[in-house]
């Protein structure tokens, strides 16, 4: 009986699996604990790892690093708001949202990928510095949260079956939150430059 | 929902997890929203996004 | 003489109340600067879905005309913006970009790239719509999508150069970069 609720409803278990592992982590204190453990990580990252050497000795690789992370975040944002632009009904009404939906989803994938590669050479070379800025940890978490929320969500919901079978709804509320995850990936990472 | 009308798992997942995401970075604008007016009158005496050109 | 002009002009400007308060402002400046980058998402977003579809890169099932004219919209909307949060931006640091080697050079770009959307228009209302269903696009219009990628590369990678300070009037004694960049102050003196 336990076995088949849970291969019948694995995806909704796990998104409750994760939920109650936050809630833990909060309430049993278990951020504040790891916290001070990660630092020496993070110095390692700036000051011994060659990323951080490389990032701190060549400005000019480091900047040219940053531009190949705007980039791929513009490609990324690009496919996004495409996509969900035409979920929401706003832009492609005569493409099939379902076309756009597979469409895009290859070049969203290499965008990431090449994001997160650039982003942690950038984070390297500023090791010791992001470490303490709190937006820098809701940018690690809203992407966290954005991956997991379009690949293991988003796109199987939207791939298994014609749209109109889904509750329009649901559909909405899959693109507005796509959306305003990865604005917020995106704005708090440009922060990280101001804080 | 499936053939037989019943949720199916990637739905409620999918539903349930949109929901709570939404609800949390709305939660974080909100507040970042709230301190950064704050911070804003608390540097110029009134909600104002710059300097006053009269007293700058 | 133009850069002496320009100095001028970006003199008169910094002078200003309004491009100092830009500056002073609590979060004015960055967030103009976060509204530039971000609006790259829809600019550029846009623009390299069209040329990669042009390169047969994504959507080849899409004919290539409807994603270029879907896109045309949210593309113009975002380049309006990046242009009036830039032209905000020179307002607000007038000096200091305009004697920057890098924000020279990429107005270059950014007029490469203009003339290159151009002649990619044109080739595009002129050809007879005959491979728009084709996955790739004719070679002359995949030349344009090319040059109108690395014009924008080059266009993005040169703005986040500019608030970097290797080549600034004060940092250099190369005649040719002090030139190129109107540092007239430097040049001047030496």
């Amino acid at each position: 009986m336990l076995g088949s609720l849970f291969s019948q409803y694995a995806r909704t278990l796990l998104v409750a699996a994760a939920l109650l592992f936050i809630v833990l982590v909060e309430a049993l204190g278990m951020r504040e604990a790891v916290y001070p453990s990660l630092l020496p990580f993070f110095t390692w990252m700036r000051e011994s790892s060659w990323l951080g050497v490389i990032g701190t000795t060549y400005g000019s690789i480091y900047a040219t690093v940053e531009a190949v992370h705007l980039l791929s975040m513009a490609v990324l944002g690009g496919t996004v708001l495409a996509t969900d632009l035409r979920l929401l009904g706003v832009i492609f009404k005569d493409v099939p949202s379902e076309t756009l939906v597979t469409g895009t989803y290859k070049c969203f994938k290499i965008a990431l990928l090449m994001a997160i590669l650039t982003g942690i050479f950038c984070a390297a070379g500023v090791g010791d510095k992001v470490y303490y800025m709190q937006v820098f940890w809701v940018k690690m978490l809203a992407l966290l949260a954005a991956s997991c929320f379009m690949l293991f969500i988003k796109q199987p919901l939207l791939t298994s079956r014609p749209h109109i079978e889904i509750n329009p709804w649901s559909i909405r509320l899959l693109a507005i939150t796509s959306i305003l995850i990865w604005f917020t990936v995106a704005a708090a990472g440009r922060w990280i430059g101001f804080s | 929902m499936n053939e037989n009308g019943k949720l199916d798992d990637k739905t409620i997942a999918a539903v349930s997890s949109a929901a709570i995401i939404l609800g949390a970075l709305i939660y974080y604008w909100i507040g970042e929203g709230q301190s950064t007016v704050e911070l804003l009158e608390l540097a110029y005496g009134s909600l104002k996004f710059f300097n006053n050109p009269l007293v700058f | 003489m133009i850069n002496e002009l320009l100095l001028q002009f970006a003199q008169w400007m910094e002078a200003q109340e309004y491009s100092q308060m830009l500056v002073a402002g609590y979060y004015s400046y960055s967030w103009l600067e976060a509204t530039h980058v971000l609006t790259l998402m829809v600019s550029i977003g846009s623009l390299f879905i069209i040329d990669l579809r042009m390169l047969g890169l994504i959507m080849p099932d899409v004919s290539a005309s409807t994603i270029a004219a879907r896109l045309h919209k949210p593309m113009i909307i975002g380049f309006a913006i990046m242009f009036a949060t830039g032209a905000l931006l020179v307002y607000a640091k007038p000096v200091e970009t305009i004697q920057s080697l890098w924000f020279r050079i990429k107005m270059f770009l950014l007029l490469l790239a203009f003339i290159n959307a151009l002649i990619f228009n044109a080739r595009l209302k002129a050809a007879d719509g005959s491979w728009d269903m084709d996955p790739v696009a004719p070679k002359a219009i995949r030349i344009g999508a090319m040059i109108s990628l690395t014009l924008w590369c080059g266009v993005v990678t040169l703005g986040r150069y500019i608030p970097y300070d290797w080549v600034d009037c004060t940092n250099t004694n190369n005649t040719t970069i002090l030139w190129a960049a109107g540092c007239v102050e430097q040049l001047n003196a030496l």
